[in-house]
């Protein structure tokens, strides 16, 4: 749980704001419609129609209003006129083929930048020559595809990294922009935890580096992101399964019903032929003519829903995929949508990863001076951003390296000792942590000032972390290390609680810094001297009370809970160990991003759900519409309250909505609906309000205005 | 001529829809000469072999609709 230390983390922060960062392939949009428009009558195609069950049975229809087009006495003589009869069901055609043209345009169009994206990626993954390290030791060239998980590669500056592995050895600066977008290009070592992971496609720009494989062709990070972007690996998600029931079954009653219209007006069609007139009877029976039949049942089932599902899901995993993220599978980020829990680390997550020296406290009788000397000294060699602000801040209170450094010896951090510092001659002098450093001093023999442990408290207190400097065995003051909580971060908390996401921080730090750090950043809960095993306990024993929880995580210890976890989302910059095992990999490895995926998820099921609403919710007027005015012989013609010219122009003014309200909505379903952070039972209120009512009045305003402009007697 | 057969046999048993069409069509054969009697002369043969068709249409729509709500991940 590399991100739990107090040690420096090489994290890159990608520049701009989020929503303006987009992968550097740049993608081809050009000619994006034209293509989605071929594809639309591409997908005209029964093998394809089948799998969507709403729009195959349109499909159907539309075959059998073609054959009606042709022959209006297919199935029953009609005493009406024939041409018109004709022309009607010609019309009834051409709006049901276009009803499905308009659905597959919504898919292809959703696909279509999906495949765009693919292409992009495409271009970077050219087949590179790989400089592999046979067991001998000498250098064979042979081409990337050729290589295996477990291969060794040598690297150079200048070179493409030819597949994705693990370096293990040298260090070296990697340009990968051509999968991130960021241009700073990132140091690359092994050893670490994190940054020791390579992907191939991106190019070394210094030094060398060997590369153990652990991909095999096709197998790669390119290769999947390919394939997830391009809907090649799509399945559906358990709510677009739970949605396709529903649809199943709005369409199936609907079949039924409309099914058993004609018998019933057969009936009664009899019984007015003797009762009142021949002509009421024959207006009957033709106002249940098989086309108008198909066109009520094309009316009443949710076109526009079944029309757009597969859209809304595809725009989803898209949306993932320009936030730099992917995703194994559409569940993953439907998952999202449903989170209860956030499990995130402090350091890189709610705070910036470095931070910076903002004071030096003195204890054991010396002073200020002192104390930034000796921290001078300890930090000459340190070459991390904390480092050097301890350097920067000595400075400013006039110190002096007070040594030549290349007569000295710099002592790196290690997670084991806690500190770092410098050696000289007849010098050991340290700083790191305040157990650390008290060991330290213990362990050359000194003593440890009583002034140390208020030092310590009041720097945890403000919720910093206490760095203690000592030289050889005396203690000469803390370091005040100033967490910074990133900006923003606590209003995106508050709106996370009001969608009842509860928040949880991680901390290697004490309890006191850890809640003082908590309670500036506005988490809900933390757990203070976290070890990694404690995250995969919080993930279980959240989940134990039916929870779903999401995690970041870097590191190989981080493994296991990232595969405990509903969403696991792992940084790019991680092991390959950690990638694996989540579910979402950040290209960008920005940890703060986990709230961002929790937002598209959330969009992505509000979509679905605001679309589905207003698709049912159009039945009403559509029923107005048709029922009364093809009915009207039978004494219903008062529920005419739209007013309609007739029953044919009823018919084709209500197909005519049905079928544009599809294109209409593509740009919602595309983009998703606009994100609000409120509880399930506001966002339900709202749904209901805006696309509930605005799905019955809507389309009376529609329908009454296409029926005024078509010029139908 | 009996390998013909026995081809036509293996194809059947893997494209599944011609065989359908088929069964249904043969099924018509029985349901058409009912619907006609059953309108008692106010349809003609054609007009019956025909409404026959779509009734069994109609029922093959409801039992995939039936086969999605229980098998939905295959759609």
């Amino acid at each position: 749980m590399t991100s739990m230390n107090d040690s420096p983390k090489p994290f890159r922060v990608p520049s701009g704001t989020r929503d303006s960062r987009r992968h550097t392939p740049k993608v081809e949009m050009k000619g994006l419609y034209q293509r989605a428009v071929k594809e639309s009558f591409v997908k005209l195609d029964p093998r394809i129609q089948v799998r969507n069950p709403v729009m195959f049975v349109v499909w159907v229809g539309t075959l059998v209003t073609l054959l009606l087009t042709f022959d209006p006495n297919l199935f029953g003589t009609l005493q009406a006129d024939v041409n018109q009869q004709r022309l009607l069901n010609g019309l009834i055609t051409f709006i049901l083929l276009f009803t499905i043209v308009f659905a597959n345009f919504a898919e292809s169009v959703a696909e279509g930048r999906g495949k765009a994206q693919a292409d992009a990626l495409r271009a970077t993954r050219s087949d590179t020559i790989a400089k592999k390290i046979l067991p001998t030791g000498s250098v064979q060239e042979i081409s990337s595809t050729e290589l295996r998980r477990g291969d060794l590669v040598k690297v150079v500056a200048g070179d493409m990294i030819p597949a994705d592995g693990e370096i293990i050895a040298g260090i070296g600066s990697v340009d990968e922009s051509a999968i991130t977008g960021e241009s700073a290009p990132v140091l690359k070592q092994p050893g670490t935890d994190i940054m020791s992971s390579v992907t191939g496609g991106t190019r070394l720009l210094s030094d060398e580096l060997t590369v153990r494989i652990t991909a095999d062709p096709g197998q790669g990070f390119i290769d999947r992101m390919i394939a997830l972007v391009e809907g090649a690996e799509r399945t559906k998600t358990p709510n677009e399964i739970a949605l396709t029931v529903l649809l199943a079954v709005l369409t199936l009653v609907f079949l039924i019903v409309v099914a058993n219209i004609p018998p019933i007006t057969g009936y009664v069609a009899s019984f007015l032929s003797t009762a009142t007139s021949e002509q009421a009877a024959a207006d009957l029976r033709n106002g249940a003519s098989v086309a108008i039949m198909i066109s009520l049942l094309v009316a009443l089932i949710p076109t526009t829903i079944g029309g757009l599902l597969s859209a809304i899901g595809i725009a989803g995993m898209d949306r993932v995929a320009q936030f730099n993220v992917i995703a194994t599978s559409g569940r993953a980020v439907e998952a999202c949508g449903d989170i209860n829990t956030l499990v995130l680390d402090k350091t890189g997550t709610i705070t910036l990863g470095n931070r910076l020296a903002a004071e030096f406290i003195p204890v054991n009788g010396h002073g200020m001076e002192d104390v930034a000397q000796v921290a001078l000294d300890a930090s000459v060699f340190d070459e991390t951003p904390e480092g050097r602000s301890i350097v920067a801040l000595a400075e400013r209170s006039g110190a002096k390296v007070s040594f030549d450094p290349k007569l000295a010896e710099g002592v790196e951090f290690s997670a084991r000792t806690r500190m770092s510092g410098t050696d000289l001659d007849s010098k050991e002098i340290r700083k790191g942590a305040v157990d650390a450093i008290r060991g330290f001093v213990r362990s050359r023999g000194g003593h440890v000032p009583p002034t140390l442990d208020e030092a310590y408290e009041r720097v945890s207190k403000l919720g910093g972390t206490p760095l203690a400097v000592c030289q050889n065995n005396e203690i000469y003051g803390v370091i005040y290390l100033k967490d910074i909580v990133k900006p923003g971060l606590k209003e995106r908390f508050d709106q996370l609680r009001r969608m009842g996401v509860r928040t949880i921080m991680l901390t290697g730090d004490n309890r006191i810094t850890a809640s003082v750090i908590a309670q500036e950043a506005g988490v809900d809960d933390f757990i203070a001297e976290a070890t990694p095993e404690d995250k995969i306990e919080v993930i279980r024993s959240e989940q134990a009370q039916g929870k779903l929880v999401a995690m970041t995580g870097d590191g190989t210890n981080d493994a296991p809970a990232l595969a405990q976890a509903n969403v696991g989302l792992a940084m790019n910059s991680g092991t390959q160990a950690a990638k694996e095992a989540a579910n979402m990999v950040d290209l960008d490895s920005d940890p703060t991003k986990l709230i961002d995926l929790v937002t598209i998820g959330k969009q992505l099921l509000i979509t679905r759900g605001a679309l589905t609403t207003f698709s049912v919710a159009n039945d009403i007027a559509k029923y107005f519409a048709i029922i009364p005015t093809i009915f009207a012989a039978a004494g219903i013609g008062a529920l005419n309250v739209m007013g309609l010219k007739s029953a044919n122009s009823a018919i084709i003014s209500a197909l005519i909505y049905n079928a544009l309200i599809i294109l209409v909505l593509i740009p919602l379903a595309l983009k998703g609906v606009q994100f609000r952070p409120l509880t399930a039972d506001q966002l339900l209120r709202r749904n209901i309000l805006i696309y509930g009512v605005g799905g019955v009045i809507a389309p009376f305003i529609a329908i009454k205005l296409i029926d005024v402009i078509l010029p139908f007697s | 001529m009996l390998e013909a057969i026995a081809e036509i046999g293996s194809e059947w048993r893997r494209q599944k829809l011609p065989l359908y069409l088929f069964l249904g069509l043969c099924f018509n054969l029985i349901l058409a000469p009912a619907v006609f009697a059953a309108t008692s002369g106010d349809l003609s043969r054609t007009q019956a072999y025909w409404l026959g068709a779509l009734v069994i249409l109609t029922v093959a729509l409801a039992i995939y609709l039936f086969f999605v709500m229980f098998v939905p991940e295959r759609f």
